[in-house]
């Protein structure tokens, strides 16, 4: 008859010496929780410290999501024409949040007046992009953007600008939550 | 306390093969085993996770980047030879034999003009990293100070993309510049 191997191993142990077979076996189990404890901390230290939980670059797919998304927002809300500036407006209700949206509501209430009165055309375009730190619905860039100013019956002039960006995803999309000119 | 010869016979009773105890106690070594040899595993796999070096390296190519480009951006004239030294020795390559070879000249010059040379770095981020290659390109922006006799001090924030290659004594600098503008143009940012 078969028996099945727990039996058997328990039969085996029964077989040793009592004191003995408990001596071993609680050898064996603090060995084994001591073992068990200290891979355990090690393997946690390795993924859980911040460069292991940062996806920049390492997530592929989500670093280059968000550089798009967050490249083509500024590209929108830092681009007016005298007759666009409610399409401007709008693109960034949608596209800012939090402290981002508090500043760019001051600054285009200046810039309306300004861009009426002087006839002014902003086009901002994204030079380079990268993520600083991604974790979850959080994100830290660093963008370069070119920015071409246009006054009516002038040259237009061009202007470098470097811009540190957090974002959060809301609802699966990027929304830009702080900038600060670099 | 002893205990009596009773209580002895009692809990050898407990231990003895099939005794509720003794099973209980197998068991819980058996699982003990079980979750050593699973720890065992999960450290093995975070060890040897391709994901959790490549972070490791960004974050390595990233903090020499900006080091890097620290350095690059700093030199004083009073201590111009350790500078100059710290120049070569965070580049590699084409960069570095062009130091070099400019160094006497260029010596020279901040020698007269007596300036100096200081850098703060506001923000970096690594832009691609490939790990096979060795190469990466950085993203940093800086702001400048330079200093000279009976001179205001000039502060300037520029944007920069530095090129890093593996070497054998770590991530260096194989090629660094500013990002120009695409179009002509020298009026400042206004939006602040």
């Amino acid at each position: 008859m078969a028996r099945p191997a727990a039996t058997r191993l328990l039969s085996a142990l029964a077989a040793l010496d009592g004191r003995r077979a408990r001596g071993c076996a609680v050898a064996v189990l603090v060995l084994a929780l001591v073992a068990g404890g200290g891979l355990l901390f090690r393997a946690q230290q390795l993924t859980g410290s911040p460069s292991a939980r940062n996806a920049a670059l390492t997530d592929h797919a989500a670093t280059s999501r968000v550089s798009g998304e967050v490249g083509d927002a500024l590209a929108r809300v830092f681009s007016y024409t005298p007759e666009g500036l409610d399409d401007t407006e709008q693109a960034a209700r949608e596209l800012l949040a939090g402290k981002a949206a508090r500043q760019y509501e001051t600054l285009f209430a200046r810039v309306r007046r300004q861009a009426r009165e002087q006839k002014l055309t902003l086009a901002t375009r994204v030079v380079e992009t990268g993520v600083t730190r991604l974790r979850g619905d959080r994100a830290e860039l660093l963008v370069f953007l070119d920015q071409t100013t246009t006054r009516a019956d002038r040259k237009p002039t061009s202007a470098a600008a470097q811009l540190s960006v957090t974002a959060r995803r809301q609802h699966g999309d990027w929304r830009i939550v702080a900038l600060t000119a670099r | 306390m002893a205990p009596t010869a009773g209580e002895e016979r009692a809990r050898a009773g407990r231990f003895a093969a099939g005794g509720p105890v003794r099973a209980v106690a197998v068991m819980l070594t058996l699982a003990a085993l079980c979750c050593a040899v699973w720890a065992g595993f999960t450290w093995y796999a975070a060890a040897h996770d391709d994901t959790l070096a490549y972070a490791a390296t960004r974050d390595e190519v990233r903090e020499a980047g900006e080091q890097a480009v620290q350095n690059l951006n700093t030199l004083d004239h009073r201590r111009l030879e350790a500078d100059l030294d710290s120049w070569e020795d965070s580049t590699t390559g084409e960069l570095r034999a062009q130091l070099k070879k400019g160094r006497k000249q260029f010596a020279q010059q901040i020698r007269a003009a007596r300036t100096v040379s200081s850098a703060r770095i506001l923000s970096s981020a690594v832009a691609e990293l490939d790990e096979r290659a060795g190469r990466a390109g950085v993203l940093v922006a800086v702001r400048t100070t330079v200093e000279a006799p009976k001179e205001k001090p000039a502060t300037k924030q520029t944007r920069m993309r530095a090129e890093l290659t593996r070497t054998s004594h770590g991530w260096k600098l194989s090629a660094l510049a500013q990002v120009p503008v695409g179009y002509t143009a020298d009026t400042p940012d206004e939006r602040d």
